[in-house]
């Protein structure tokens, strides 16, 4: 199930009027494919390479994440422009309905453009997103954020000993690497915190895309009792839940994540 | 020089043991140690405290707002400053301040700081911190990224609302507001002296003397360690931007302990001041105060490789007597150690506002008095001319009534009947 790595290459798409450069890495051949990525910023993975090798694979960096372009988070005031510069984005690009798959944060996005915009996407993989709230299972995504960075593997993955640091190997570019991430997660907390729930349950009654949920059950940061509430609000959607797996999916069980996302987008809908 | 009695009004009964077995002092501090009964003894002791010090020679009475805090209980510094502003009479009530991107709207804050100003006859300073992070992000709940647009927007209607006469609307990202009209209005005109409370960024002192406001470094640090940095960088800015050298466009926090000799002076205070090191400041996450959203990849990469600045933040949480006196986080000793060391500094960074810490951490009753009685009988009286001899208006304290005015004695001014220096330029921005 390896993968050649992908050649991925960076386009821009003017949206909001002019007034922001949407950064897309985009890799691959085949029919398209948009990622949204989660709180910390994108990652290039093995996912994505095997997305890539039958999609042609559109992750847009979330405004301000993009290296060198720090203030663009400044022209996004609130979640709902920020759906609008994706279905503007979408639209730019010349995409007709492509399949989106979002985690995590950017489970949150996609969710809500698909239920904002019923077209816009022909399928929809939700990778444990965060966009809803329960009292009895609350999310420590505040803690997350400002605990020690030590502590920060364990909301992620189910064997957080066993996970590589994701930090640069060259000390000389640690700094920068924290900074990036830091202000990473600023960005996109801008629209998450305290609490990431912009009234999403209230409209994903909306999604009319088939839709595939994917959680791990022991996901440390959005409990797996989320799988079941999208589950439910999303007529006709499929849960998959993975033992022995946590928030970051594809890292603590790539080939069972691979396998659950590739065998639905694979079937007929 | 002016001095101010600033108290942040810790819990006293945080046990001994707090720091081992609790994560932080404040935002999701244990509810059980606060106890409501013992509450009414300490609040009312303080209070009590504060009315004192405005008796015996301190210039001003200092509160500020801090939530879900056990070294500061004045989640509602107004409050506290309402209830000080009836049972004094000529000292300045310093507030620092009220976080005004916490108020919705933030005309509240035009309007309690009216009252108080009213109320007192015009003494308030009016103190507008943008707020840490706990309070404002963790307690209260805002974004971090948009914290400081909402205390810009809040900062520009509260000027407004007092030094406008007629009724307006204000349509802002935040508040939108189709009439704003405030009664009453302070006695202070324009408005009260803004005092910004900050840690000393480029912007915000950029911003604080382009509004011909005072600055507020409120160290945790004392002078030795950061002092050098911020305030060279301060007085280098005021020249760029065309601002003179006004000692009293500074204001400065140092915790101080006065005792008969440095001797007695370690064996009263040793012990509260390591708690309220150890259990205040020490006890607060260190990523706590680095909430991502406030500084941009830039500033951050540049603190991680400067390795932070200096402070003794880090260090807080074990201190020891010796560490924080010899570092001067805190000064403490005799009244003559204590004013060598205090002139030294205050001489050398051009400080006119000196607000003194003089009850910290598990400090009782008479200890405080005995401190803030010393404080004013033998060290404020010989720091007070420091600045006199170069001749310069205070225009950052409040004119009302007994509060000396905006003038110091030698410059021969006198506030007018109503209270008002003919040096209107307070506040600036008007």
């Amino acid at each position: 199930m390896s993968t050649s790595a992908a050649v991925v290459r960076d386009e821009t798409v003017e949206v909001g009027g002019g007034r922001l450069r949407l950064h897309v890495k985009v890799a691959g051949a085949g029919p398209p494919l948009l990622y949204f990525h989660p709180l910390a910023g994108l990652t290039w993975q093995p996912l994505h390479d095997r997305l890539a090798a039958q999609y042609t694979v559109y992750a847009p960096e979330h405004p301000g994440t993009s290296p060198g372009d720090p203030e663009a988070i400044r022209q996004v005031q609130t979640f709902w422009e920020l759906l609008l510069l994706y279905e503007e984005a979408v639209r730019a690009l010349g995409l007709q309905r492509p399949t989106a798959i979002g985690q995590s944060f950017g489970g949150m996005v996609a969710a809500d453009l698909a239920a904002t915009f019923p077209l816009l996407f022909d399928r929809l993989v939700l990778l444990s997103p965060i966009g809803l709230w329960r009292d009895d299972a609350p999310i420590p995504l505040m803690q997350m954020v400002a605990g020690p960075p030590a502590d920060v593997p364990g909301y992620l993955f189910a064997h957080p000993e066993v996970q590589a640091a994701q930090l640069p190997a060259d000390p000389e570019q640690v700094p920068a690497a924290i900074a990036q991430s830091t202000w990473n997660i600023g960005c996109t907390t801008k629209f998450a915190w305290p609490i990431a729930d912009h009234g999403l349950g209230r409209r994903l009654h909306r999604i009319s895309a088939p839709t595939l949920i994917v959680w791990g059950q022991q996901d440390a940061l959005v409990p797996v009792a989320y799988a079941a509430e999208f589950g439910t609000r999303i007529a006709g959607s499929r849960v998959e839940l993975i033992d022995d797996c946590g928030h970051a999916l594809q890292a603590d069980q790539p080939a069972r994540t691979w396998a659950a996302i590739s065998s639905f987008l694979a079937r007929d809908h | 020089m002016k001095f101010t009695w600033f108290n942040l009004m810790p819990w006293p009964y945080l046990p001994d043991d707090f720091r081992e077995k609790n994560r932080s002092v404040w935002v999701d501090i244990d509810q059980k140690l606060f106890d409501p009964v013992k509450s009414h003894e300490v609040y009312n002791t303080y209070m009590d405290l504060l009315e004192y010090a405005g008796t015996i020679g301190f210039d001003g009475i200092g509160v500020n707002e801090h939530h879900q805090n056990g070294y500061g209980i004045m989640p509602s510094p107004n409050i506290i400053a309402a209830g000080l502003a009836r049972r004094t009479k000529d000292v300045a009530l310093v507030v620092l301040g009220n976080s005004i991107a916490l108020y919705n709207p933030p005309v509240r804050v035009a309007e309690e700081f009216a009252m108080l100003d009213c109320i007192s006859g015009g003494r308030l300073v009016a103190g507008f911190p943008v707020g840490t992070s706990m309070d404002t992000n963790y307690c209260y709940g805002q974004i971090p990224s948009l914290t400081r647009e909402k205390y810009a927007e809040a900062h520009d209607l509260i000027i407004k609302a007092w030094t406008t006469r007629e009724p307006f609307a204000f349509n802002g990202r935040y508040n939108k507001l189709r009439h704003v009209n405030i009664w009453p209005r302070p006695i202070q005109q324009p408005h009260p002296p803004i005092w910004i409370p900050g840690t000393g960024s480029a912007g915000t002192l950029r911003d604080i003397l382009q509004r011909d406001y005072a600055f507020v470094y409120l160290s945790w640090d004392g002078p030795k360690l950061v002092g050098r940095q911020i305030f060279d960088r301060y007085w280098q800015l005021a020249a760029e931007l065309g601002r003179d050298q006004n000692p009293y466009r500074l204001a400065f926090l140092q915790v101080v302990a006065v005792s008969e000799t440095d001797e007695r002076a370690e064996r009263e205070y040793a012990e509260h001041l390591q708690a309220h090191y150890r259990s205040g400041l020490g006890a607060i996450p260190a990523t706590a105060m680095a909430v991502p959203g406030y500084a941009e990849p830039a500033a951050i990469e540049g603190m991680l490789r400067s390795g932070g600045h200096g402070g003794m933040l880090a260090r807080m949480k074990t201190a020891t007597y010796r560490e924080i006196v010899d570092s001067q986080v805190a000064i403490v000793g005799s009244p003559a150690t204590v004013a060598d060391q205090i002139e030294a500094f205050v001489r050398e960074f051009r400080i006119g506002n000196l607000l003194v810490m003089l009850q910290n951490g598990s400090m009782p009753r008479d200890l405080t008095e005995k401190n803030i009685s010393l404080f004013a009988a033998e060290v404020l009286p010989r720091l007070r001319p420091i600045w006199d001899a170069e001749g310069w208006e205070n225009h950052w304290w409040p004119r009302g009534q007994g509060t000396a005015g905006a003038v110091p004695k030698a410059a021969g001014a006198v506030p007018d009947a109503a209270g008002a220096v003919p040096d209107a330029a307070v506040g600036g921005r008007a």
